[in-house]
């Protein structure tokens, strides 16, 4: 059981008694962590990976280290995981350092945020390949059999998210890598949304990448993690190289390092990399499993509340078990930028609104091209949160709609 | 501190014409700008109804209100049409606010069934075809939808008009007490 009164004296942000209902665009940050970021800029503030002197060792050993704990949320090796900006860029090292063959296939579903679509729609057109995009229900549901048409011997790799940040549906990863595998292509999970919610094991849905950014996970701005998978790493380029990822240089040759230097040229974020692993370290004594309880108690209340509140039209499953804490709906005849304005300035609960970068799954899945309103929880949530947002809600739809 | 609405409640209200005003409040309204005087009013001139004592100078602001654009940019969801919202400060000095008396008959003519109000949220909400306002009681006051610059802050004008209208008019039966 996670106790919330106490994981909320971690989070500095809600002691204004602001209700933040948004975690999925990006999460809070808590004392562990933002002690972890000032204590390498007081106490070790050194570049990594270069000096010799002591407290550059203690840079490079607490950056490691962070690399360490990132891994061990998704039990990977430490060699296997690779800092980054965010899990955007992430994506975008992929998506431009793997090799295409002209004719190749790529396979990617209406589901996903733009930093996992026009990545491919980008490679797709420079590389002359193939883009086949996997249509889901009206619920966002997405089975293997979906995919099965989708996928042959052509198939270079699928990319598919984890957990949409729309619908809260998680697509059924660890079946959908097994048909890629078996036509001989690569997979890229989106963990952008699973990774901080629910207990991601790597080796478990056997997925050959997997992005995710420090930001959404309680981990500070500016840093995410890319996994590739054991001996994958020779088959993607790095997007920059230059100093810190060098085997050797001579006057008209270069030589890459292998491992994760290979990708992290210039002066890494090393503060941002360090809040992360603590951040990781963070969930982790809480478990992930609790988190995810916790998460799911909150949703079944709000999507319950929403389902008794006039007006409301949820999108995706109505229930809890089917989905993540992210909840995307609209109020009849209200803009839904209104409601967020509404709820914000009439009772503190901030929510996004719009089209959450996701604007296929708006036009094509949804029918809601204006875009919607979406409420997220996360461990620091609590039910009183969920309920003053709902009587907000529910008194404007009363009122004002 | 009465309201020009109080003072409207003792007016006549047989918009009989006598005074050359087309209705009782146009009248008001006239008198208000000093064009015309309260004993034009067959009813005050006869003395069957008191002429009600009105110490009244016309306010000193000519904007309803005074108000500071956070920012008007396209909105979001139809590029085509614009989205400005602003922040109201408190009235000044002048007891009547930023009401415009040149739109209260408007106000009493038109029905107000379009006007949504939250008072526990603090919430005004108004939806027509060339903008949706919402107004907060903070002072807020955010359009969107609105057809151009021009005719949003129209539109932003009527509402806080409406709003100000209802939220001063007191039913007949009170002020008659
Ligand atoms: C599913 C999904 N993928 C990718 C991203 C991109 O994350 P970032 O902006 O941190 O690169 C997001 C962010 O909202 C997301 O929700
Ligand atoms: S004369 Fe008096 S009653 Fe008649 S319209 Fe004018 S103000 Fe009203």
């Amino acid at each position: 059981m996670l106790d919330v009164n106490k994981v909320r004296e971690d989070f500095p942000f809600l002691k204004s008694g602001r209700i933040y209902l948004d975690s999925t665009a990006t999460s809070l940050t808590p004392e562990p962590v933002l002690e972890k970021v000032l204590e390498y800029y007081r106490e070790c503030r050194a570049n990594v990976g270069r000096g010799i002197y002591n407290a550059a060792q203690a840079a490079t050993f607490a950056y490691e280290n962070a690399r360490v704990e990132v891994a061990k949320l998704i039990n990977a090796k430490p060699e296997e995981i690779i800092f980054v900006r965010n899990a955007t860029e992430a994506i975008n090292l992929v998506a431009s350092g793997l090799k295409f063959h002209e004719g190749d296939k790529i396979v990617t579903t209406i589901l996903e945020h733009h930093s996992n679509y026009i990545p491919w729609l980008r490679v797709k057109n420079t590389k002359k390949l193939e883009l086949s995009v996997v249509l889901s229900d009206m619920e966002g549901h997405l089975s293997p059999s979906d995919f099965a048409p989708h996928i042959d011997g052509h198939t270079r790799l699928v990319a598919v998210t984890q957990t949409s940040n729309v619908l809260g549906v998680r697509p059924p990863i660890k079946e959908i890598a097994k048909l890629a595998h078996d036509e001989g292509a690569l997979v890229l999970v989106d963990g952008a949304q699973s990774v901080p919610h629910k207990k991601v094991d790597v080796k478990e849905l056997d997925c050959d990448f997997l992005t995710f950014s420090g930001h959404k996970m309680c981990g500070p701005t500016g840093v995410g993690a890319l996994y590739i998978k054991e001996g994958l790493q020779e088959l993607i380029e790095p997007l920059c190289i230059g100093g810190g990822s060098i085997e050797d240089v001579g006057l008209d040759y270069f030589r890459l390092r292998t491992g994760p230097s290979k990708y992290e040229a210039g002066t890494p974020p090393i503060a941002e990399a360090i809040g992360m692993g603590a951040a990781a370290k963070y969930l982790l004594n809480i478990g992930m499993e609790n988190i995810e309880d916790h998460e799911r108690n909150l949703t079944r209340r709000m999507l319950q509340g929403l389902i008794n509140t006039d007006g409301i039209t949820i999108f995706g499953p109505k229930d809890a078990d089917k989905r993540a804490g992210i909840i995307s709906f609209n109020l009849k005849g209200f803009n839904p930028h209104d409601v967020a304005v509404a709820l914000d300035t009439s009772s503190g609960v901030m929510v996004r609104s719009g089209h959450h970068c996701a604007l296929p799954l708006h036009k094509h899945i949804l029918k809601s091209p204006n875009g919607t309103v979406r409420a997220s929880v996360y461990l620091y949530n609590t039910n009183e949160d969920v309920d003053v947002f709902l009587e907000t809600l529910q008194e404007i739809s009363r009122s004002l709609a | 501190m009465r309201t020009l609405y109080d003072i409207y409640q003792i007016f006549p209200h047989t918009d009989c014409g006598y005074c050359g005003s087309s209705s009782c409040l146009t009248m008001l309204r006239r008198y208000c700008i000093g064009k015309s005087n309260l004993s034009d009013c067959i009813y005050f001139k006869s003395g069957e109804l008191p002429t009600p004592k009105i110490t009244y100078s016309p306010p000193a602001i000519k904007v309803p209100h005074n108000q500071k654009i956070s920012y008007i940019r396209p909105c979001p969801s139809e590029p085509s049409k614009v989205t400005i919202e602003i922040n109201i400060l408190p009235p000044v000095h002048s007891p009547y606010g930023y009401f415009d008396m040149i739109t209260a008959d408007t106000i009493f003519q038109h029905q107000i069934t379009n006007l949504k109000i939250s008072p526990s949220l603090g919430i005004v909400r108004l939806e027509s075809e060339t903008g949706d306002v919402m107004v907060f009681s903070e002072g807020k006051v955010v359009i969107r939808r609105g057809a151009d610059e021009r005719s949003a802050f129209w539109e932003i004008s009527r509402a806080l008009r409406l709003l100000w209208a209802t939220v001063n008019r007191k039913p007949r039966a009170e002020s008659a007490q």
